[in-house]
């Protein structure tokens, strides 16, 4: 697979706002995309942390490799 | 709060069904009104008891297939670093990983909506003669595709195991995981089988009937342990006692890694016909019989 820098690039900008809402959901308390009452949500936290990580790895994936002679 | 016997006869409800293709969650649902038991499943206490159920079920899966999990952690730290997939094992991981995300995110969206059902148990019946209804279709596509390939140029073989056309997991393509894997989402709905939608989508894509087990026992694995892993801290108040979640938890186990040997024994040369007849039944069951 040859990759592709842009795909590589949207998927980092995708990490860092799954970052940021793990980030959010880890410290503060709110009823933002949660069913309930303003609270912390940490199961949402952990899924965008898990997702972040998927996101770093699909990046690393789609980035154009260097062919070593 | 739950009785410790409603409690055990649930894990051993759980064992049985969260693997072979009937959905353990149509059964905790439809079972207990049509034999006469009397507890509500949208009582506080049922979620927790699940997640318990859940962890010993996935801790049977792990034990099952740990040499195949330690390759393909192995091979995913190893693809994850390189960037790239150089082995089957790391092609393995990498289609796990995909198969799961689906539903890992429709499930996360839909779980809310979704526990409305769990106390409905002429819905759960409904979709379990749906579960059926797919599993009979599959199996109708999988001998559809047998005849013709008897018809054509391949040669009979006495059991499919013997035929190449009838690929192993590696010989999945990622877009087929991944549609496998928005499959597996179904799985939310009691009644809908996890392993039974996995399955039957794995006949469809190709795979031998051994192979499509194994392939959804592997799919389930990471889901089920999530399920279990993310209620564990709303065991509270209405927590079972630790000393009947660990026994229920182990019953659970212990009946889920017999009832897996059992079924990828029994589908070396068996079909899923009888589990869809068997959900069909059921199914009618509980819309007659449940009012």
């Amino acid at each position: 697979m040859r990759g592709s820098r842009p795909l590589a690039l949207v998927l980092l900008v995708l990490a860092v706002v799954f970052a940021l809402a793990a980030i959010f959901y880890f410290t503060q308390k709110t009823s933002f995309l949660a069913s309930g009452r303003p609270a912390l949500h940490w199961k949402h936290a952990i899924v965008f942390t898990v997702l972040t990580l998927l996101a770093v790895i699909a990046a690393n994936f789609a980035r154009p490799k260097s062919i070593k002679a | 709060m739950l009785s410790a016997g409603l409690i055990l006869f649930l894990a051993a409800l759980q064992g049985v069904t969260e693997l072979f293709p009937v959905s353990s969650l149509g059964h905790a649902v439809v079972v207990p009104p049509l034999i006469g038991l009397n507890f509500r499943e949208t009582s506080p206490a049922f979620v927790p008891v699940l997640a318990v159920l859940h962890l010993g079920t996935a801790s049977a899966l792990l034990f099952l297939y740990r040499r195949d999990w330690a390759r393909i952690i192995l091979g995913f730290f190893r693809a994850a670093a390189k960037g790239r997939i150089s082995d089957p094992d790391e092609r393995l991981a990498v289609m796990l990983i995909v198969g799961t995300i689906p539903a890992g995110i429709i499930g996360f969206l839909l779980q809310d909506p979704l526990k409305s059902l769990f106390g409905d148990p002429r819905a759960a019946s409904a979709f379990l003669i749906v579960n059926g209804a797919i599993l009979f279709a599959a199996e109708m596509f999988r001998r559809r595709d047998e005849r013709r390939r008897a018809v054509g140029s391949a040669p009979v073989l006495a059991h499919e195991e013997d035929d190449p056309a009838y690929a192993r997991i590696e010989g999945l393509s990622l877009r087929t995981t991944v549609i496998v894997g928005i499959f597996q989402a179904g799985a939310l709905l009691p009644g809908i089988s996890r392993s039974g939608i996995t399955m039957a989508a794995g006949l469809v894509a190709g795979l031998r009937h051994e192979e499509a087990a194994r392939f959804s026992f592997l799919l389930a694995t990471p889901i089920i342990a999530a399920a279990g892993l993310l209620e564990l801290p709303s065991l509270g108040s209405d927590a079972p006692t630790l000393g009947v979640a660990i026994g229920a938890a182990v019953l659970a186990g212990v009946v889920a890694y017999a009832s897996a040997r059992f079924l990828l024994r029994y589908l070396r040369l068996g079909r899923l016909d009888p589990f869809a007849y068997y959900c069909a039944a059921l199914g009618a069951a509980g819309l007659v019989f449940i009012h």
